[in-house]
């Protein structure tokens, strides 16, 4: 695949959405396209699926070929023997009810003969692991499962290039190394070439041979091997919010080693000191500002006693789908639970004045026009909206209509309208969840001030080391049971693997350090 | 079992066109009897979850119990006054009392018939079979089943609304403005997935012409025939025994 001079030009804006973009992927390689959030990738994926400029309300430039064909002339639909994607969202990419008609799906469009077809989703299915849920329900599968399926389905179509955006920005931290473990092994058997477009590289770093750079007004600054590239634009990617390699991150900022810069655990290991936990200034009460007891819900939860200590940071881990949300919708007074007794040390009336409530789309939360309004609904006065705006930096934005700003900005927002009246707990749903590096940084430094400032946090999150650097108090969940509850620092002891967690770096350094190989 | 494999083409056209027919006439007996075989021919030749089908018929039978009532309290004055007879120690002109069983039984007739093959057909294969053997075009059948997809997704997404809201201290305000503010987030929530699964389906090959394979063919088999013919004789025979009776008559327009 081939892309030259590529601009692209959306009806409604002035500037480009991408600028000049030239870049080859050979056969049999991996590249990794490494963009901020806003960055165009989205836009790029759909010009080389030649969606553009068929479906463009706009105007674009230059070329995307394919094998030394244009992608843009071919018939609609033809494509699809070429390239395959991987999208982002594992609830909107099927259309079928159950696995294996999703995968027929692809095939009978490329008109395959329907006794070659069992042999193709048989094979498609086996190599991604799901060959025994071939009769299942597609929405009785998790997001891990989902994602393998729409893998399965572009395999069984067999093309010579599948693009996967941004594949794993939905899943848990172990369902993600499970999906990228799958692909390494496909891409030798198939001499596959994939492109991959990420604003997270840490579970990529193994199966990516170069990478491209995309930068905030959408041109390629750098093309070529990883570690080179890290080296050389470190303070630029730190700028636009790409996250580096958490190992490479954590070299450049203490100092210690340069280069060869380390791009995985492994390669830092042994060499520097293992940092020691972050000192957290304020430790919780011990009292317990929300206590729950034998609580249940339909059948996510069972018998589940929780409580939240006051002045805490606490993080609530576990897989997808272990009943996370559900143990904050609860303790926050949310949802009534099927049995069990809930604390509610605000009483009825005051209870959402005194707690809030952060949900992982912020758009469902917003209720107004503007930013403005949104922020002053609960009846603040014109300073305290004021300074809300200052504080999250939104003030430039205070007339826009609140669905209009960026995911970071959505995000920041809806957490602004849960601390206007200075709630004394603030339950956060995965807030962190499809942010780049810098809203997140930017998000977390907000909170923890807030922390600080005496305000009881509770935040669900899969990220390790913002629990690493942030959290006082965690609960782990799995299957609908608390299976850990204390601080973090007892968790890194326990069994991690088994709660499908991760160590964060600091610690798997240290491990280094104590077990000598 | 039967009625699960049958064709669902096939199954759909005959219960049409037996509710065309049964629409057409209009005397208690012949509904009647028919609404009676539907019932037992379902749940002889069917397996799907009883409990579920007798609650959903539940809503029909209370419809047509308030048409009954209703046509006898609320009847026109009767060609001939003076012939009666007794219902629950309650004296009604003989006629209105027939017009309302035929209302009566004609509802449950068309509620039994479409049971039938809402509760033993597979959606997934009523489309595919609309695409195979009546020639529906693709791009609908498709975009019916992806909507289809949606509609859980949508309640799911309602729910989290209504519990965003109420944490916003929402709750007080009347019916029709919280719904309005319900709408905004939803639609642009549908709207987007809507844009993401077209997307998807157009990077799978997915073109909407009518040039594609199926993995699952669905045909028209000998047996397949064997459900309108035999439907078809059973109201037959009813309905001479109803003219048989004397109780035939076409619709005229009653009520």
């Amino acid at each position: 695949m081939n892309v030259r001079d590529l601009s692209l030009y959306y009806e409604d804006k002035a500037e480009p959405v991408l600028r000049d973009v030239s870049f080859s992927v050979n056969e049999k390689e991996t590249v990794l396209l490494l963009g901020a959030s806003g960055s165009g990738k989205s836009t790029l994926t759909h010009c080389l699926t030649g969606l553009y400029p068929r479906e463009l309300d706009g105007t674009m430039e230059g070329e995307v070929t394919f094998h030394h064909k244009p992608v843009a002339k071919a018939m609609p639909g033809a494509i699809s023997r070429s390239v395959g994607i991987v999208f982002q969202d594992p609830e909107t990419q099927f259309c079928m009810l159950s696995v294996e008609d999703e995968v027929a799906f692809g095939l009978e469009n490329l008109e395959v003969e329907p006794d070659v077809m069992e042999e193709k989703i048989q094979k498609a299915l086996k190599d991604v692991g799901l060959l025994e849920k071939r009769k299942e329900k597609i929405t009785s599968l998790s997001g891990g499962e989902k994602q393998k399926l729409a893998l399965a389905c572009i395999l069984a179509m067999d093309p010579p290039l599948i693009v996967l955006d941004e594949p794993t920005a939905n899943l848990d931290p172990l369902a993600t190394e499970n999906f990228v473990a799958l692909l390494e092994p496909l891409k030798e058997e198939r001499g596959l070439s994939l492109f991959i477009i990420e604003h997270d590289l840490d579970p990529w770093v193994s199966i990516t041979d170069r990478i491209l750079m995309l930068g905030r007004e959408g041109r390629i600054f750098y093309d070529g091997p990883l570690r080179e590239g890290l080296e050389t634009y470190a303070d630029t990617l730190q700028q636009d919010g790409i996250a580096m390699p958490r190992a490479s991150r954590w070299a450049l900022q203490s100092g210690v080693v340069v280069s060869p810069l380390p791009l995985t655990v492994e390669e830092l290991k042994g060499r520097p000191p293992a940092p020691e936990p972050r000192e957290r200034g304020r430790r919780e009460k011990e009292a317990p500002l929300i206590h729950a007891e034998d609580l249940s819900w339909k059948n996510v939860l069972q018998q589940v006693d929780v409580s939240i200590p006051e002045g805490s940071f606490t993080a609530v881990v576990g897989p997808n789908g272990s009943g996370k949300t559900t143990v904050c919708r609860l303790l926050a007074g949310i949802i009534k639970p099927s049995s069990g007794k809930v604390g509610d040390p605000f009483g009825k009336k005051e209870r959402f004045s005194r707690i809030g409530y952060v949900f992982q789309n912020p758009e469902h939360q917003f209720l107004t026009d503007s930013v403005w309004e949104e922020v002053a609904y609960g009846g603040a006065d014109k300073r305290q909206v004021k300074e809300m705006l200052e504080w999250c930096g939104l003030s430039d934005h205070a007339k826009l209509h609140p669905f209009l700003l960026s995911q970071g900005q959505k995000r920041r927002l809806s957490v602004a309208t849960m601390l206007v009246n200075d709630q004394d707990v603030l339950f956060l749903d995965e807030p962190t969840f499809g942010q780049d590096a810098e809203s997140t940084e930017h998000l977390m430094e907000l909170i923890a001030e807030k922390h600080r400032a005496g305000t009881t946090i509770v935040m669900i999150t899969h990220d390790m080391e913002l629990i690493d650097t942030y959290a006082t108090h965690v609960i782990a969940m799995k299957k609908g049971e608390v299976a850990f509850t204390g601080s973090p620092e007892e968790l890194w002891n326990e069994e991690v693997t088994s709660l499908h967690l991760k160590r964060p770096l600091r610690v798997q350094m240290k491990e280094a350090v104590y077990v000598p190989q | 079992m039967y009625l699960n494999n049958l064709n669902p083409s096939v199954k759909a056209l005959t219960i049409l066109g037996l509710v065309l027919v049964l629409a057409l006439l209009f005397d208690p007996v012949t509904p009647f009897l028919f609404t009676v075989s539907t019932i037992l021919l379902t749940f002889v030749f069917g397996t799907f979850r009883k409990k579920h089908y007798l609650l959903y018929l539940l809503p029909f039978t209370i419809f047509a119990f308030g048409m009954l009532w209703t046509t006898i309290a609320f009847a026109d004055a009767p060609a001939d006054p003076g012939d009666t007879m007794t219902l629950l120690l309650w004296e009604v002109p003989r006629e209105d009392v027939m017009v309302a069983f035929s209302l009566f039984f004609r509802i449950l007739a068309f509620a039994t018939l479409s049971l039938l093959f809402v509760f033993t057909t597979n959606m997934v294969e009523f489309l595919l079979s609309l695409m195979q053997q009546l020639r529906l075009p693709p791009k609908l059948a498709y975009g019916v089943l992806a909507g289809y997809r949606f509609l859980p997704m949508l309640k799911t997404e309602f729910g989290q609304i209504q519990a965003a809201h109420r944490v916003r201290g929402l709750g007080q305000e009347s019916g029709w403005k919280r719904y309005r503010r319900f709408a905004v987030p939803l639609l642009a929530g549908a709207i987007r997935k809507a844009e993401r699964t077209a997307v998807a389906m157009e990077s799978k090959g997915f073109t909407g012409s009518r040039e594609r394979t199926f993995y699952r063919n669905l045909t028209v088999r000998k047996k397949d025939w064997l459900f309108p013919v035999g439907m078809g004789l059973l109201l037959g025979f009813f309905l001479i025994l109803s003219i048989h009776f004397g109780y035939f008559s076409w619709y005229q327009g009653q009520l």
